[in-house]
């Protein structure tokens, strides 16, 4: 019996400690909230993946909109994207509405599946925003049943990045790089091989970048708009994977195994071309030493019908959700910024390299801005020229799923399987996991 | 070639260390170069080391986050050791074929994965009006089935003997447990506080779901957020791991004679 007490003593000891702890938290946070409330502030939390880009962008909107709005209060949250995921996951699973932001930052390639997984959670800004400046292909990712669900925000346009003095070396002007195809692509990599000793391009067999770039610039993608697999006769996914079995098989391609490796690549000079969205412009200058040896040209294009040489690669979009306390702040701060301001675009490319889908800003003097590092050419006006021209498609809601099933059957393409059967390996895994 | 001589040993010995201290190398160097120097390669130290300090102290509140995973971990070593070794004395000395039974089950919760009680889990704590504390981090592994096995299994080798001289001493149980049992088993709390801290030290899921405001972060959470731009500083991040890895490191040293003692078992 005695021992029986000196436990419960110590349970109720150790829970009323846990409690104390707990309390004394709790405690704070609701004086914290008195503390906005009283101040009349509205405080309206973001949450955001890169502080030093998209972060970034939200401060520049918060000064913007400060300045006619002087009662408006910003905090941003950065936390690792798959972090931001899992913990938004975790929270609309459990129905648990304590600790979300009022904004949220959200890949393009999970607008459908959060709208269509979690109805009624995220703000509907059809009549919100003047969509028409936007690119079209930008708004198209954001439109699920005729509705439009947040404010476009970031774009991906890609462009070959290359190193003139590489190029030039093998005996190409940058004319010879303008709308070539891959094939095209393919020949002046082995020349360069051959001339300067070094690879045209990295692969990394266990990434869908190139894929997804190449698929884009077709105007196809890995689901059909119905959410069903597009790999069985579809002549753009067949010309895709013909063309990245051929960079594999030419020995123009450095292998690489990570992110990591992929920039380093670069950045130490081993590859003469990057194929890549706008926002890789950061990390090529990274290298500072090879300042003015770099210049952007259009992707090559896939000999398909409805191929061309534009295309994109990630992006993000700002959504609001339906049950934030600050609602109608937070829509009204995004749609009057990052919705419909040339002036935030600008700042925005001049202080962090962000390039968005607003039209207007395409005119103005940021971007036609010449930087030195890539030898004077207007990069951000002629990413702008072709963002215009990149096909628009429906990213669908198991774009993971579907590259997932294309990376389980990518080694037996490079290594010399049937396509036809490849593919409809691939279909039938697809169809699998999602059923 | 029947005897191996000191010499290999020491060779294999030699080239193995080399091989698990290298991680430990690559990042101390990496504290010291820029970000595009650690992604070309580059193999040395150089000298951005207190630019990288100054960098990151601007970026996060490392104290803060510091402080918050040393609370969490400290309180919840302190508790699971506390509770987790009187289950395992109770399992294994008053023995019963009941409590096996019971002991079965408990090991069965082992199989558990956390992901899939993940969002139960934080709908009672978000009902509790837990979430945003360490005790929500703290409470869900206070007792772990894998502490109360450990225990169990050192409780094996120890002498009842000694708690029949106690009791024939008039010690009560309690006093049994406090006086004879915790002292003898030394080296076993060493050795499971080291597991117990470093499993707290170094928890993500639980707390990135739980801790919702900035002040609230552990340090693992704030080196994920570090890791997650479009265009990492390499630099920045290495110096904070060397940060969080630091306490796991001096924990460790200054328990490793009772913590190899304790995984041989307590009493020999």
């Amino acid at each position: 019996m005695k021992k029986f007490l000196s436990v419960l003593l110590l349970v109720t000891l150790t829970a009323s400690m846990l409690a104390a702890c707990g309390s004394s938290n709790s405690d704070s946070k609701t004086a914290d909230s008195t503390d906005q409330g009283g101040a009349s502030k509205k405080k309206v939390i973001a949450w955001a993946w890169d502080p030093s880009f998209n972060g970034a962008a939200l401060k520049i909107a918060k000064e913007l909109y400060q300045k006619e709005h002087p009662d408006f209060d910003l905090e941003v949250v950065d936390m690792a994207k798959a972090d931001l995921e899992q913990k938004l996951n975790t929270n609309l699973a459990a129905g648990v509405k304590e600790g979300l932001p009022d904004i949220i930052l959200v890949n393009d390639p999970n607008i459908q599946k959060y709208v269509a997984s979690y109805p009624n959670t995220f703000a509907d800004f059809t009549d919100k925003v003047d969509f028409t400046k936007f690119s079209p292909y930008k708004v198209d990712a954001l439109r699920v049943d005729n509705k439009i669900y947040g404010v476009p925000f970031d774009i991906g346009v890609t462009g070959m990045f290359y190193r003139s003095d590489y190029l030039e070396q093998a005996g190409y002007s940058a004319k010879d790089l303008e709308n070539i195809t891959w094939d095209q692509y393919i020949a002046i990599g082995k020349k360069v091989k051959e001339k300067t000793g070094k690879y045209m391009a990295t692969i990394n067999p266990n990434d869908e970048a190139l894929t997804s770039i190449l698929l884009q610039s077709a105007g196809s993608w890995y689901i059909t708009p119905e959410n069903k697999g597009n790999f069985v006769n579809n002549p753009a996914m067949t010309e895709t994977l013909r063309v990245y079995k051929a960079i594999a098989d030419s020995g123009i391609a450095k292998p690489v195994t990570g992110w990591s490796e992929f920039v380093g690549s670069f950045n130490a000079g081993d590859v003469a071309t990057v194929v890549s969205g706008v926002w890789q412009v950061s990390s090529i200058m990274d290298a500072k030493d090879q300042s003015g040896k770099w210049k952007v040209a259009p992707i090559p294009k896939l000999n398909v019908q409805g191929g061309v040489n534009a295309s994109n690669e990630g992006g993000s979009s700002w959504f609001v959700l339906n049950n934030s306390a600050n609602k109608d702040t937070a829509i009204d701060f995004l749609a009057k910024t990052i919705g419909g301001s040339s002036e935030f675009y600008e700042r925005f490319l001049k202080e962090n390299g962000g390039v968005g889908s607003y039209i207007p800003a395409f005119s103005s003097a940021a971007y036609s801005e010449k930087p030195e590092f890539f030898g004077g050419q207007a990069i951000y006006r002629d990413f702008t020229d072709w963002s215009k021209k990149v096909p628009g498609i429906s990213l669908g809601m198991y774009t993971q799923e579907a590259k997932d099933a294309l990376k389980n059957e990518l080694p037996n393409i490079l290594q010399g399987a049937d396509l036809t059967q490849s593919l409809t390996n691939i279909q039938s895994l697809f169809e699998q996991q999602v059923k | 070639m029947k005897k191996i001589t000191p010499i290999m040993v020491h060779t294999f010995l030699i080239l193995a260390s080399i091989i698990s201290l290298f991680p430990f190398l690559w990042m101390l160097m990496g504290m010291t170069n820029t970000s595009s120097d650690i992604l070309k390669g580059k193999f040395g130290f150089g000298s951005m080391l207190m630019d990288n300090i100054h960098k990151l102290q601007g970026m996060t509140h490392l104290g803060a986050a510091f402080y918050n995973s040393t609370i969490i971990a400290v309180v919840g070593t302190i508790i699971t050791l506390f509770l987790s070794s009187m289950a395992g004395y109770g399992f294994e000395i008053y023995h019963s074929k009941a409590k096996s039974r019971l002991f079965g089950l408990l090991m069965l919760s082992m199989m558990m994965p956390f992901a899939a009680v993940m969002i139960p889990l934080f709908r009672m704590f978000s009902n509790m009006g837990l979430l945003n504390t360490p005790t929500a981090v703290v409470l869900p592994s206070i007792t772990t089935a894998f502490m109360i096995f450990f225990f169990l299994q050192n409780t094996k080798s120890f002498p009842r003997e000694l708690l029949q001289a106690g009791r024939v001493d008039g010690l009560n149980e309690w006093r049994l447990f406090t006086l004879i049992y915790v002292p003898t088993m030394k080296p076993t709390y060493a050795a499971a506080a080291i597991i117990t801290f470093m499993n707290y030290w170094n928890s993500f899921l639980w707390p990135l779901i739980a801790l919702q405001t900035q002040d609230k972060k552990t340090l693992p959470l704030v080196v994920s957020s570090l890791a997650s731009s479009y265009n990492p500083d390499y630099g920045i991040i290495m110096v904070a791991i060397v940060v969080t890895t630091l306490p796991s490191v001096v924990i460790f040293f200054l328990l490793q004679k009772q913590f190899v003692q304790g995984m041989l078992g307590s009493v020999k």
